[in-house]
């Protein structure tokens, strides 16, 4: 039987971790709870860009045609719209439409609401134009008012400007946190891989004096790094992923108005970013910090 | 063996630690390193596995030249070089036995030969029964055995000792004694920095005096001198 070298790898790294359990258990946690933090952060920059598009899909141009227009001309009004640069749908609401909604809406019969009315449909034709980007909201608006078929434009004028601002916040904001978090993680990660290879320094200097090459030292720490990160990462994980889902199903219930992101894809990809990221910090941030130790 | 050649070594502070040194050490050796505290023989034991380089001049073990030699090489000489070091070095998160397997470990030996030799020599060394203790939780005498077994499990071709005796009772020292005599029979070259007088004058050996960080004598079967 020959030197098993990945298996001196794990017996060391078992033995590291079981003699040094409270730095063990601190370095789990710091990991733990930088990529805690880190994961919610993401989840609040996912939410604060569903609200904001969910608020800016709710922005549309109603357009109403004058009354003269036929239903040919509406037509070809639709068709002229649509093929201006910036509107990403156009769709018709005739007169008879208009009715039949407000009908439904007072919860009497479309018959009688002509008469009641008094025989005519006081209903316009109307347009609803969305644009593809809610930037272009107003000056989409003020293109389609000189049309000369069109009689009046209504597209909340006046506070679009403020909830764009509001939504660009949103956003600003959502992209702030998750950027200062990750930096914090980062760094507290590696101050603590770093102190955690600090307080072995004396063990590597013996290793070298005793005539360990550099990659005998170099792979249990690696090694142990890389599991003290993925142990920590996997409780983050864990916690993230549970203390979303949880939170979302009470926003849901009682929040109702409040659009949250229950995205399956956007769940695994994160809690998957997270394990990934506690496992690669744990293990470039011990190579790092040892290869200073190494070549002292 | 060892070939030093006008060695100089200066610490960044400024201590000129050893002056223009010429040393010769053939194979098969017992050399006692004497002199008093300060005066360098520290400093020239960590030439040898280059814990040290020097300042200035050449510093050859087993033909190879330490001053010119690259980072990665270094694991590779000392692992034919065994350490007995003053302040023993041992791995705090070892056991006793591991601390000496560990030895056998960087030159990979498989595990059940590892298990083997490291019993045979704690046995040897007088640590049967204390395999499993911690450094910790041994007294000087015990981790200086420890440490002794650690430098001479691979049958180095070279043996550096740095005061192996110190921290023991004069029978005990006698065994450690023994055992350095025994490695020496066996082929190895053996450099022992001393403050034991008993010992140096029983044993009849090559003495080199180091004084202020020069050789101030050196002589076959020689006695400790500095006597009072």
């Amino acid at each position: 039987m020959t030197f098993n070298f990945p298996r001196y790898i794990l017996r060391e790294t078992g033995h590291s971790m079981k003699r040094n359990p409270w730095l063990s258990i601190a370095s789990v946690l710091t990991v733990m709870v930088s990529l805690i933090i880190l994961g919610f952060s993401i989840f609040f920059l996912a939410n604060a860009t569903n609200v904001a598009q969910s608020f800016e899909s709710q922005l549309e141009i109603a357009a109403f045609v004058k009354d003269d227009a036929t239903a040919d001309q509406v037509q070809t009004l639709q068709s002229r719209i649509q093929g201006m640069t910036g509107v990403s749908s156009v769709t018709i609401v005739t007169k008879e439409q208009a009715l039949a909604n407000f009908g439904k809406t007072m919860g009497g019969s479309q018959s009688n609401l002509v008469t009641d009315l008094g025989g005519t449909n006081p209903f316009p034709d109307k347009l609803t134009i969305k644009a593809t980007n809610p930037q272009d909201v107003e000056n989409l608006a003020s293109a389609i008012q000189a049309l000369p078929e069109i009689d009046i434009v209504r597209y909340g004028q006046g506070y679009v400007d403020k909830l764009l601002q509001f939504t660009k916040w949103l956003r600003w904001i959502g992209f702030g946190v998750v950027g200062a978090f990750t930096v914090a993680s980062v760094v507290l990660i590696s101050i603590n891989v770093k102190m955690n290879v600090f307080s072995k320094r004396r063990e590597i200097q013996i290793m070298k004096l005793v005539g360990a090459s550099n990659g005998f030292i170099r792979w249990p720490f690696l090694i142990e790094g890389l599991t003290l990160g993925l142990l920590g990462g996997g409780l983050a994980a864990l916690t993230v992923g549970m203390g979303y889902n949880w939170i979302t199903m009470y926003v849901q219930s009682t929040l109702t108005f409040l659009p949250v992101v229950r995205n399956i894809v956007l769940f695994r990809q994160v809690l998957g970013g997270l394990l990934l990221a506690g496992m690669a910090m744990g293990a470039v941030g011990s190579g790092v910090s040892l290869q200073k130790f190494l070549h002292s | 063996m060892i070939q030093l050649r006008n060695v100089s070594k200066i610490y960044p502070n400024g201590a000129r630690a050893l002056v223009d040194v010429n040393l010769k050490i053939d194979k098969g050796e017992f050399v006692f390193l004497v002199g008093p505290s300060g005066a360098g023989k520290s400093t020239l034991i960590k030439l040898f596995y280059r814990d040290e380089t020097p300042t200035r001049g050449q510093v050859q073990i087993n033909g190879k030249n330490l001053v010119r030699m690259k980072e990665r090489e270094v694991p590779y000489l000392r692992r034919s070089i065994g350490v007995i070091f003053q302040d023993f070095k041992l791995l705090p998160n070892k056991t006793v036995q591991e601390n000496v397997a560990f030895a056998l470990e960087v030159i990979g030996v498989s595990r059940k030969e590892v298990r083997t030799r490291t019993s045979n020599m704690l046995e040897l060394v007088g640590l049967a029964g204390k395999e499993n203790a911690f450094p910790t939780e041994l007294s000087g005498g015990e981790q200086q055995r420890v440490c002794v077994a650690r430098a001479i499990i691979n049958n180095p071709a070279l043996l550096v000792a740095d005061e192996p005796t110190g921290n023991l009772d004069p029978e005990t020292a006698w065994g450690i004694m023994d055992l350095l005599f025994n490695i020496n029979k066996r082929g190895t070259t053996v450099v022992m920095a001393t403050h034991a007088r008993a010992i140096v004058n029983k044993m009849q050996k090559r003495v080199i005096a180091i004084e202020n960080g020069r050789v101030a004598r050196d002589e076959e079967m020689g006695g400790y001198g500095y006597d009072v």
